[in-house]
């Protein structure tokens, strides 16, 4: 049963604290009310939520200095659920690119705790409050009638949260059951706020030497979620995706319905099934698990190989585990198709990623993430080294990879963690895309606890994309 | 030939369409009395017996579509589970009737925004009171405090701000104004039930 945030809250343990309280109150206050469109006040929620993380945290160790280590543990995962709740209260309030960030955050068991997780997890299906009138005046704006009118039936309540939207159950005149997702008012708008607020929230790491990266990494963030925005860019990715598949791959991508979908609405085949938690909820076997596994990243593959589309959205929300065994994948809102220049910097990395052996990695780290020979970026050097040996692990072993494996899984988090405390953070612009992607799959299947065959799934598709991938023998290219 | 009261309905009636049609296809400024008198075929003089003013004829037109959308409202009334929810629907039932006299809004605010016993006519009294009428049964049903006067008033600056913003709005399908009037009223509803002060307390 999935509580209310109010009800959450509630049932977390009181303090008398007044501070603790002035920390609380005002997240509880502006949680129920429409999403806020002026930039300056989205600036102040914005601003007020590290604030709030930061009292909370400071309260913890106040505190802590007056119990013993065993009450100290007990605080600490008090103030953790305290903080995944505000985050969560805040996020489902603003939306948007926060959202976006909350759905990140998900997919990194180790940098948050479990019960952080799970509650950050609501964020992927639980329905915000756009209310009926509301939602009947924006589909009246877009499609020119109520959608009493438009569809047979409509069902009032959402049953998915999109990040830049909701979802409703409806059925077509026709008789086809549809899902159809409907924008919040002026969501893209308040998208550009939320990063020029960002950038305002980050000018002390302006004086920062990375920070020209960090602009360009969060520009193409914030286009990314701009085209995310425009619905009739997203039909156009599913049905170029839906092509890619065929009936005995067992993946379903819906199909679109052109005439119900706009800018701002997009009608959508309703995929029936569970998502992840509830799929695990009846302990699969390990085949079942496995072939989960296998599906998942043949989505990516062939998306990839074939579409030239990098599934950046890869977390539980968008998957649907079907009664049939098939799995159906959703939303294509955040898929990126590859330019020229990208794809051509991917196929030089390919023979490096297929090999795995450590000088064609440690030349396709320099090249990703601009690292020359100077000595003093041999530290940077190093970590960016072992992540990619971590990212790459998978698809460079030719047995099935064990992505269960916990201390496998926790060993890449840390490493990431430490690229993120020294700040290496200077890549390709499209890294965070590509690292959504990468860690929302390893997250995803290490939840399932999948063993999948990497290297045989990839170098199917590359053949079948008409690119040879063993070794990099087809492409000819060596980066040393 | 002497003018009956029915001949004069229709009269009115024929000067107010030919307005609309006028004022949606053309623009509320480039339109003069002369155009719509033309139109209308009746003499320009005649069309001053019925509206002193092009801005009269304008707020005589605004009205009746307000009036038309609250009728519509309260004879289809609808299942909402929260008094925001209802009275939203409520202001877009009208947004939808003004929406081909958007952009001529402006051109009647003066005459809104002034206290009821200074307006000029007697529609623009009687939709007034007839809104806020409705407002406050939409809040009795909600179980909110019985909004005051003053708070009825602040309702109703409030609605003209929304319909001020709607008129210049040039966002994609004014989506805007649909952000602007869901936090407006969030902001109204929540003002209402924090201080009670400002509604006399139901019995």
């Amino acid at each position: 049963m999935l509580l209310s945030l109010a009800e959450l809250m509630g049932a977390l343990p009181r303090t008398d604290d007044a501070c603790e309280n002035d920390v609380l109150e005002p997240a509880v206050s502006v949680r129920t009310g429409p999403i806020p469109i002026g930039r300056w006040r989205r600036l102040h929620l914005l601003g007020m939520l590290p604030a709030q993380i930061f009292a909370a945290y400071l309260f913890y160790w106040l505190r802590g200095w007056l119990h013993d280590a065993e009450r100290k543990e007990q605080l600490l995962v008090e103030t953790h659920w305290r903080v995944a709740l505000q985050l969560l209260d805040s996020m489902g309030y603003l939306r948007g690119a926060v959202m976006k960030v909350g759905q990140t955050l998900a997919n990194f068991p180790d940098i948050v705790p479990q019960g952080f997780v799970e509650t950050l997890e609501s964020l992927h299906f639980s329905a915000p409050p756009m209310h009926w009138s509301l939602l009947r005046e924006m589909v009246h704006g877009e499609l020119g009638d109520d959608p009493d009118h438009i569809f047979a039936s409509f069902n009032k309540r959402a049953f998915s949260a999109a990040s830049l939207g909701q979802v409703h159950q409806a059925t077509l005149p026709c008789g086809k059951k549809v899902a159809v997702k409907i924008q919040y008012p002026a969501i893209a708008r308040s998208v550009q706020d939320d990063f020029r607020n960002l950038l305002l929230l980050l000018l002390p790491a302006r004086l920062g030497g990375d920070w020209e990266n960090i602009k360009n990494q969060l520009d193409d963030l914030r286009r990314r979620i701009e085209r995310e925005s425009n619905y009739l860019l997203e039909a156009r990715t599913l049905i170029a995706a839906r092509s890619l598949f065929r009936d005995d791959d067992g993946i379903v991508i819906p199909r679109v319905y052109r005439q119900h979908s706009t800018r701002r609405v997009l009608t959508m085949e309703r995929l029936e099934g569970v998502h992840l938690p509830e799929f695990l909820v009846a302990d699969p076997s390990q085949d079942v698990r496995d072939a989960y596994g296998r599906k998942i990243v043949r989505v990516c593959c062939r998306l990839l190989y074939a579409g030239r589309l990098l599934y950046g959205d890869v977390h539980p929300g968008n998957f649907i585990f079907m009664k049939d065994g098939r799995l159906g994948v959703i939303d294509f809102g955040f898929a990126m198709p590859m330019d020229e220049a990208l794809w051509a910097l991917f196929w030089k990395l390919e023979p490096a990623m297929a090999g795995g052996r450590r000088e064609d990695r440690i030349a396709a780290v320099k090249l990703w993430n601009g690292i020359g020979d100077d000595p003093a970026d041999a530290d940077r050097l190093q970590l960016c080294d072992e992540f990619t040996e971590w990212i790459w692990q998978p698809r460079s072993q030719a047995v099935a990879f064990d992505f269960g494996n916990e201390g496998e899984f926790r060993r890449g988090i840390k490493i990431f963690l430490s690229m993120m405390s020294n700040r290496y953070t200077r890549a390709q612009p499209c890294t965070p895309t590509m690292a959504r992607q990468e860690f929302g799959l390893r997250s995803m299947l290490y939840r399932l606890k999948s063993r999948v065959d990497v290297a045989a799934i990839v170098n199917e598709e590359a053949a079948a994309a008409g690119k040879s991938s063993a070794g990099g023998a087809a492409t000819g290219q060596s980066l040393n | 030939m002497r003018v009956t009261a029915e001949n004069k309905a229709a009269t009115r009636r024929r000067i107010l369409l030919t307005a609309r049609r006028l004022f949606s296809a053309r623009g509320f400024e480039t339109v003069s009395t002369r155009d719509i008198a033309e139109s209308a075929d009746i003499a320009t003089g005649t069309l001053f017996n019925y509206f002193p003013t092009k801005e009269a004829l304008l707020a005589c037109l605004v009205s009746a579509a307000m009036d038309e959308s609250q009728r519509d409202f309260r004879r289809h009334p609808i299942e909402a589970e929260s008094a925001e929810e209802e009275l939203f629907a409520f202001i877009a039932a009208g947004l939808r009737a003004l929406k081909p006299l958007r952009k001529h809004l402006t051109f009647v605010f003066q005459t809104w925004i002034k206290p009821p016993t200074d307006s000029p006519d007697e529609v623009t009294r009687t939709v007034r009171v007839s809104h806020l009428e409705t407002v406050r049964q939409i809040a009795a049903k909600h179980n909110l405090p019985e909004p005051s006067p003053a708070a009825l008033h602040l309702f109703w600056m409030l609605h003209i701000g929304v319909l001020a913003f709607w008129s210049n709005d040039g966002s994609p399908k004014q989506q805007d104004t649909v952000a602007l009037l869901d936090d407006s009223l969030s902001m109204f509803v929540g003002w209402l039930q924090q201080h009670p002060e400002a509604g006399a307390q139901r019995p």
